[in-house]
């Protein structure tokens, strides 16, 4: 049997359903396929650390410092009795930046940042993150990583 | 007994186990020179005669072997270090240090492995160099350097799947960099970065994934893509040659064939068929011709793996840390163009850049389709795309030097033959 004939008006009823049938059918069992292995592949559970940790007690963070805190890559820094936590990866590429006497500096494709986070040059596109810093009930600080907050929004004691 | 390989074999041939094996001898006779070529399996993937063209070291440089040659070493010595490699954040970098100290030649398999990996990364961009100086990507083998293009990804995939593994520093901080290049594509870009690393930081999962991808699926890809890449080699004719389409057609009317000739029913062909171009003057017996001068390279390439295996050690860095980047944090040469790229812009250098340069090379065939010079290296009629393609080329080695030798600590710039000044605050 000779396929049928696909253009005009010369196509018959039965061919036009088995065709589009066929090719709803086609596209359906290909897409699902596609999604399904997609869907596979994306975990739906990951094992990594948590977001949030305690950082210590205030008293351990002396006034004007910057803590760089290796395990969680951030800056802790105290200013009088106030608290901030500056992400140190990179927004470019996810290295982690140096702190530098002018700020900070990524090791990687050398983007420049201010004391504040700003992005002074090279080829960040944002600012380095600030973390939400909040008090525990036994008097910890505590940093979400998951949570970034404006500069002018920090913790007072 | 005679040694001689040659009388070996005939003595082993004529044999009954022999007879049962080879069915035929050393070849005497051009029917016999045939006969080897299409009665051995291994033999029989290729013509039994090639065009004088094809031989010619000055015209294909041999690129397009050495690089299958250097897959088939990099699949041998890939699965020797297999059955020591572990995939796991904790014992991956100690293997690696046992294949270096304990392993009976671990560290000699490890050294092959890595410079084969180079050198093909390098054989296949010569090759494709080749292939566009001499137009060869022109009908009727548009689709075989479509094939191409997709081996050259699935090369730099393997590469970079591969670097991973030895979860070192290098190894933790170019992932880190090129999956984060991955997450700056528009829209895909997150869940594609996602996808990659099975999570949001570079761990066990990534290194997971990338080990499935590098010991499995990409060989198989590549593999199966070599097999089509080579097989439409022989049915688009062989080699690309200068003056193929004078020979292209050749259809004769079944009444009018010349009577002093007998012809098979295949030499009627014409258009793009295996037997297309092939005058009988023009072509030689791959037997010994074709076969003796792939010996001969495979020698060669096995023999430079080896002296390089022998006097250099492939690199193991510390430990991969999660904290600290080396600084400066580089990716093996081959993407240092592209690192050096990102530098001014990780969209731009990392997404665009890339992004047209697959373009082009994907519709490269499609839209260069004059005919004139295919055959030649920079042919006179093929003198714009030569031009054209030259400064895309002198870039990427621009790009690639200046990654490579002028950029120090904090990717800032220094000056190769002077000593880079120490790293302000490093760590």
């Amino acid at each position: 049997m000779s396929p049928a004939p696909h253009t005009g008006a010369d196509v018959s009823r039965r061919s036009f359903l088995q065709l589009s049938m066929g090719w709803v059918a086609g596209t359906f069992a290909a897409a699902a396929t596609a999604v399904a292995t997609v869907r596979f592949l994306e975990p739906n559970v990951v094992f990594e650390p948590a977001q949030r940790f305690k950082a210590g007690a205030p008293e351990d963070y002396p006034d004007g410092s910057i803590t760089f805190l290796e395990e969680e890559r951030v800056f802790l820094l105290r200013r009088g009795n106030t608290f901030r936590c500056l992400s140190a990866v990179c927004t470019h590429l996810g290295c982690t930046v140096n702190r530098t006497d002018k700020g900070f500096h990524c090791p990687c494709h050398g983007s420049v940042f201010s004391p504040n986070g700003l992005v002074e040059s090279g080829p960040a596109p944002r600012a380095l993150t600030w973390f939400l810093v909040t008090l525990s009930k036994d008097s910890r600080l505590l940093v979400d990583k998951g949570q970034s907050v404006g500069f002018d929004k920090y913790l007072i004691l | 007994m005679n040694l001689d390989p040659r009388s070996l074999w005939k003595w082993f041939a004529a044999t009954r186990v022999g007879r049962s094996i080879f069915r035929v001898g050393p070849p005497q006779s051009n029917l016999e020179r045939s006969q080897v070529m299409v009665s051995s399996f291994l033999l029989h993937v290729q013509p039994a005669k090639v065009n004088r063209h094809a031989l010619r070291a000055s015209y294909s440089l041999g690129l397009g072997l050495i690089s299958l040659y250097l897959f088939f070493i990099l699949i041998g010595t890939g699965v020797l270090l297999m059955f020591y490699y572990v995939p796991s954040t904790t014992q991956a970098y100690d293997r690696m240090k046992d294949l270096q100290f304990v392993v009976s030649a671990g560290l000699f398999v490890r050294n092959m492995h890595r410079w084969a990996a180079h050198l093909m990364v390098a054989s296949v961009m010569l090759h494709m160099c080749r292939v566009f100086y001499t137009g060869a990507y022109k009908a009727p083998r548009e689709f075989n350097w479509l094939v191409g293009v997709g081996l050259f990804l699935t090369t730099l995939g393997l590469s970079f799947t591969g670097y991973l593994l030895p979860w070192d520093q290098l190894a933790f901080w170019a992932i880190t960099v090129g999956t984060n290049i991955a997450g700056y594509a528009p829209v895909v870009g997150p869940k594609l970065k996602y996808l990659m690393l099975g999570g949001n930081i570079v761990g066990q999962e990534a290194l997971t994934r990338f080990y499935a991808l590098h010991v499995i699926v990409l060989p198989a890809i590549g593999g199966l893509m070599v097999a089509v890449h080579l097989f439409r080699v022989r049915k688009d004719g062989g080699l690309s040659r200068p003056d193929e389409s004078a020979d292209t057609v050749q259809s004769l009317p079944l009444g009018q064939l010349p009577t002093n000739k007998t012809y098979g029913l295949m030499e009627l062909a014409r258009g793009t068929t295996p037997q297309v171009g092939k005058n009988p003057e023009d072509e030689v017996f791959s037997w010994p011709h074709l076969i003796f001068r792939e010996l001969l390279l495979f020698l060669v390439v096995v023999a430079f793996v080896l002296f390089l295996a022998i006097f250099w050690n492939a690199p193991l860095e510390e430990i991969a840390n999660a904290v600290h980047p080396p600084n400066p944090a580089k990716a093996p040469w081959y993407f240092l163009g592209l690192q050096e790229l990102v530098s001014y812009s990780a969209f731009w250098g990392g997404v665009v850049v890339p992004a047209l340069i697959v373009t082009a090379l994907v519709v490269l065939p499609y839209v260069d389709r004059r005919r004139a010079g295919v055959g030649r290296w920079f042919a006179k009629e093929r003198r714009v795309a030569t031009a054209v393609f030259s400064v895309c080329v002198a870039a990427a080695i621009a790009f690639t030097v200046i990654g490579t030798l002028f950029r120090g600590p904090n990717w800032g710039w220094v000056v190769p033959w002077r000593t880079p000044p120490p790293p302000t605050e490093g760590r």
